[in-house]
């Protein structure tokens, strides 16, 4: 397709329409970072000032100094390294079982993970509020992880990635005396660590960016998560205080964008990987 | 094998964390949520750390001020009252005492407690403590919003007007409204002589166009203290007359805008030249946001000369839920903070007017220019009704007031529709 | 697998069997124990409790039937939230999805810095979706914000935006589109570079030209793609919360008010528990209609190429 379609299309509007779309997408980065980082006049100068006359770090004392991010960072940071180790590692096992052996209610039970896929956590939050106020986990790092511990799209993967793996290899390791643990975790889990790394990255991702779930199970400020941090922080009727509100979503996005542009291959590659096998 | 044991001891240590995070509190700990921001300036000195210490080093516990993200705050409430893990002590706006009282939330004030209460403070802070026969559900905090008209002396001036002189009729304010407005070159207000707040939580709607309703005589409903039944009182020539005045501004004077933002944030950026809203929140903002802003504050204009002014009166209370662990220690944490040495104390430190009727009578209070000026609007003040339907009230009428300033219903329809609704929701909510 | 232990009599192999069902479920317990207690059970109660009137801190549970339900039907905020939703998801889910395969076929070509493009298509899908929403309230902003200081240079009448009950909606599908755009981009991408070379060169050989060839055999091919995209997006689109939240809390006037903030309110705000999960449920069946949807087509497009 490529060299035909090229020739029909012609190259220079190609690159026009696709670099004048790309300055509508990256559009609010350049006005999120602008806004951070200017002296309040210009922010609502008119006509506006494309290149600042000069920067300022004033943004971001003021939003440091109204919110404790590092401390949001933290929470963020445990609440997804948790979900995610826990998902794999509960889904290495899982995926395998589904994946290897046959058992009895295998499907129902199997079935009953991809079904918790169709009932979001927006429609048993308050049952599931409950359920974690009876056992103390309310507030608690536990109650953002509770609904998180294990991931029915992590299962499904490793699964997939799993009945992709000859079923010979596993048989040689068994000749070779090795138990079931072992073989999930020394023989399958290199052979799909590119899947593994992709549903991480996924779930790191999902956990980070997580709103409702977590605003609604935490009252704390020490347990607050980025994404609640930042929606506290802006004050709908209040002040017009753009400089700092956009220092803290600099803050708050900010790893998530590095990691991004270091990483972009990995992340998109992973990310359409998982639409074609959903 | 090995792998299995590992994952049982994983899934071991994840089921028995809770156990190991509950142990290990010694010190008794009493909590006390606030609303973060500047919803209301009476939260400031929350954010002190000090606050409580002479109160903490005295009865040996500790009082931890969590703040709350204001649009969420009633939702962690009522959650935290399930699941049984609510803070003691609740700062929370009167408005939303009867959604709470609807679940039978909130502990009331001791008799002999409220009495004494009721006797030493002022009128106005009487008629906001007082839910009929002396019975209390909180201490309203120091001050409190009373609702006023503020004015840019400086646009006054620049149009040709009494810096000294607000409106004081509703064809004064409109005639004034028209002459603050400026536009641009293609004919775009880029400043509106009296911002109106249209968007948001209903709540907030009505409790800025209250005075017109209840200026022109509508009533949210007829009985303000009655638990439950009653009913509205807002599709009527007044009710009417209130939604038409805006109304007329936005399309015939075109005065005021549906583009700008929240009207004391327009107001302190200059780009309002009148509001109605609680004054204390441009005393608190103004010396930070707009320093050089040169405002006057006065009650809301009447219909028609000779008509009485009303103005809404609030309050962010102090109250014990029922569902807290440390109820004795959370009012002895409250008697204390509220009584008239730390009245003082603090309404001086944070520029506040104070409660107590002999605070009124020290200074600096007794010859503050602005302390002076809220006493003016005081006796004017009303508060919001008790009605256990009050949400669904409010909804009806913050929806009607929207749909007709946005122009998607005409008044009369959408205050039908706003009566039917709320006598709908007093009604469910007396069931 | 089993077919190793043939050697051995019946009663090794049974012995072998019942360990590797041992096993089974020694491997899936943890997933199906998190799952049945954060999951399944607290769906199930929801379920129940929108039969009933839900008095949490009384601790009363009244059953009422099918009452939850039939005040749904008569409740206009409700309603205006569903008809928000299906608005909603019917605007974004096609139009996300056709800017997208639009850009995947721009993007099927070779051309100067296309990683880099890429990259910045993409990268909205990274971002956290209130951190987004913050930014774009404030570039909604009436009087400094950039849409209407762009507007402005240009000489056009500046918007209302978000302050707007007309204009609130669709700004916020506009938000959605941006933000959703890059996954679609990417996913067409990849189901294009599937689609075998050999198909493209026999139709060129018979005449057909860059357009026809998109219709014939791209848009065909690309059909189980097309279907994912639609589901994935619908499903997540029936769920819309984050966005809706941060810029407009569901106003003005109700007019952006969506299924799952109508359902936080009356559950969180207004404590009406049983109501709430009626409207869960609701959203459920939503959820459930496109998820069989996904079903009924999978069967239908699981041709393989």
């Amino acid at each position: 397709m490529s060299r035909s379609a090229l020739v029909a299309i012609g190259k220079p509007p190609l690159v026009l329409a696709v670099s004048g779309v790309a300055i509508l997408m990256i559009l609010p980065f350049y006005w999120m970072v602008m806004t951070a980082f200017v002296p309040a006049p210009d922010i609502i100068a008119f006509p506006p000032k494309w290149i600042p006359s000069r920067l300022t770090l004033a943004h971001f004392a003021e939003a440091f100094a109204k919110a404790p991010w590092l401390a949001y960072y933290w929470n963020s940071f445990v609440v997804a390294v948790v979900s995610v180790g826990c998902s794999l590692l509960f889904g290495l096992f899982a995926g395998y079982a589904f994946a290897v052996y046959r058992f009895p209610l295998q499907n129902f039970f199997f079935l009953m993970i991809l079904a918790t896929l169709m009932v979001p956590v927006q429609v048993t939050s308050v049952a599931l509020y409950i359920l974690l106020a009876r056992i103390g986990w309310v507030d608690t790092y536990l109650g953002i992880l509770a609904p998180n511990f294990a991931s029915a799209f992590g299962v499904f993967m490793i699964r997939q990635g799993i009945k992709a793996i000859p079923l010979d290899l596993i048989e040689a390791a068994r000749m070779d005396g090795a138990g079931e643990a072992r073989i999930v975790l020394t023989i399958i889990a290199p052979l799909i660590k590119t899947t593994l790394a992709t549903v991480a990255m996924i779930l790191f991702l999902g956990s980070w960016n997580d709103f409702l779930w977590p605003v609604i199970v935490i009252n704390s400020q020490d347990l607050r998560t980025i994404p609640v941090g930042i929606a506290l922080f802006k004050d709908p009727y209040g002040s017009m205080n753009y400089g700092p509100l956009m220092a803290a979503t600099v803050i708050s996005t900010g790893p998530m964008l590095l990691a991004y542009i270091v990483s972009q291959k990995f992340m998109i590659r992973g990310i359409a990987l998982t639409g074609l096998k959903g | 094998m090995r792998a299995s044991k590992v994952l049982a001891i994983t899934l071991a240590i994840l089921f028995l964390s809770p156990a190991i995070a509950l142990a290990g509190a010694a010190k008794t700990t009493i909590t006390l949520w606030y609303p973060a921001g500047d919803i209301t300036a009476g939260a400031a000195h929350f954010a002190d750390k000090t606050l409580f210490a002479d109160f903490e080093a005295k009865n040996n516990v500790k009082v931890e001020a969590v703040a709350l993200d204001y649009d969420t705050m009633i939702q962690k409430i009522f959650a935290a009252a399930a699941g049984k893990n609510i803070a003691d002590i609740l700062f929370i706006d009167t408005s939303w005492l009867p959604g709470f009282l609807k679940e039978e939330m909130l502990e009331p004030v001791a008799d002999a407690k409220a009495k004494a209460w009721l006797a030493a403070v002022s009128p106005e802070i009487k008629e906001l403590s007082d839910y009929g026969k002396g019975r209390m559900w909180g201490y309203p905090q120091y001050g409190i919003d009373v609702y006023g008209l503020t004015w840019n002396k400086d646009h006054f001036k620049e149009a040709g007007l009494d810096p000294e002189k607000p409106p004081k009729t509703w064809a004064e304010f409109r005639e004034y409204a028209k002459k603050l407005t400026k536009r641009d070159a293609q004919g775009n207000i880029t400043r509106v002589g009296y911002a109106i707040r249209h968007v948001g939580h209903p709540h907030g709607v009505v409790h800025k166009h209250f005075w017109a309703i209840y200026g022109a005589g509508a009533q949210l409903i007829d009985d303000p203290n009655a638990l439950r039944g009653g009913k509205s009182m807002i599709n009527t020539p007044g009710g009417k007359a209130a939604l038409q005045l805006v109304l007329d501004m936005l399309d015939v004077d075109k005065s005021t805008s549906l583009n700008f933002p929240d009207p004391r944030a327009a107001f302190l950026k200059g780009i309002a030249s009148m509001q109605i809203s609680e004054t204390v929140s441009i005393k608190a903002r103004q010396p930070k946001e707009a320093p050089d802003l040169k405002w006057g504050m006065a009650l809301p204009p009447v219909p028609k000369a000779g008509d009485k002014s009303v103005t809404l009166l609030g309050a962010w209370l102090y109250s014990v839920p029922k569902q807290a662990k440390n109820k004795a220690m959370a009012w002895k944490a409250i008697e204390w903070i509220n009584s008239a040495e730390k009245d003082y104390e603090l309404c001086k430190k944070y520029d506040a007017s104070p409660r107590y009727k002999v605070n009124w009578d020290k200074e600096p209070f007794k010859s503050d220019a602005y302390d002076q000026g809220l006493k003016q609007l005081y006796p004017y003040g009303k508060k919001l009704p008790i009605n256990l339907g009050l949400n669904g009230i409010m909804d009806a009428m913050g929806g009607a007031i929207q749909k007709v300033w946005h122009h998607e219903a005409s008044v009369d329809a959408a205050l039908a529709d706003a009566e039917r609704l709320a006598n709908k929701a007093i009604a469910d909510a007396a069931k | 697998m089993g077919s190793h232990a043939n050697a051995s009599g019946r009663h090794v192999l049974a012995r072998f069997r019942a360990r590797r069902i041992l096993h089974a479920y020694l491997f899936i317990a943890p997933v199906i124990v998190l799952f049945g207690i954060f999951r399944v059970v607290p769906a199930i109660q929801t379920l129940l409790y929108s039969f009933y009137k839900v008095e949490l801190l009384r601790g009363r549970f009244t059953f009422i039937g099918l009452d939850n339900f039939r005040t749904l039907l008569t409740d206009e905020i409700f309603q205006k939230a569903a008809v928000n939703t299906l608005v909603y998801v019917a605007s974004i889910v096609p139009i996300s999805a056709a800017l997208g395969l639009i850009l995947a076929v721009l993007f099927n070509t070779r051309f100067r810095f296309k990683e880099f493009f890429k990259a910045v298509y993409f990268a909205p899908m990274v971002t956290s979706t209130v951190a987004a929403a913050v930014v774009w309230w404030w570039m909604y902003n009436p009087q400094f914000g950039i849409f209407n200081v762009l507007l402005k240079l240009v000489g056009l009448p500046e918007q209302p935006w978000l302050m707007s009950s007309h204009m609130a909606l669709p700004s916020i599908i506009i938000f959605s589109i941006w933000k959703t755009l890059g996954y679609n981009m990417i996913i067409y991408l990849a189901g294009l570079q599937a689609i075998p070379q050999q198909f493209y060169e026999a139709a060129t050989i018979d005449g057909a030209g860059a357009i026809k060839r998109f219709w014939r055999i791209s848009v065909p091919l690309l059909a189980p793609t097309t279907t994912f995209i639609l589901i994935y997006n619908g499903i997540l689109a029936f769920q819309v919360f984050d966005q809706v939240f941060v810029l407009t809390g569901g106003g003005p006037a109700n007019s952006t008010n969506v299924v799952v903030l109508d359902l936080y309110r009356q559950a969180f705000e207004r404590y009406n528990f049983g109501y709430a999960a009626a409207e869960a449920m609701v959203l459920f069946v939503f959820i459930l209609g496109v998820t069989l949807l996904q079903y009924v087509y999978s069967k239908r497009f699981e041709v393989a190429y």
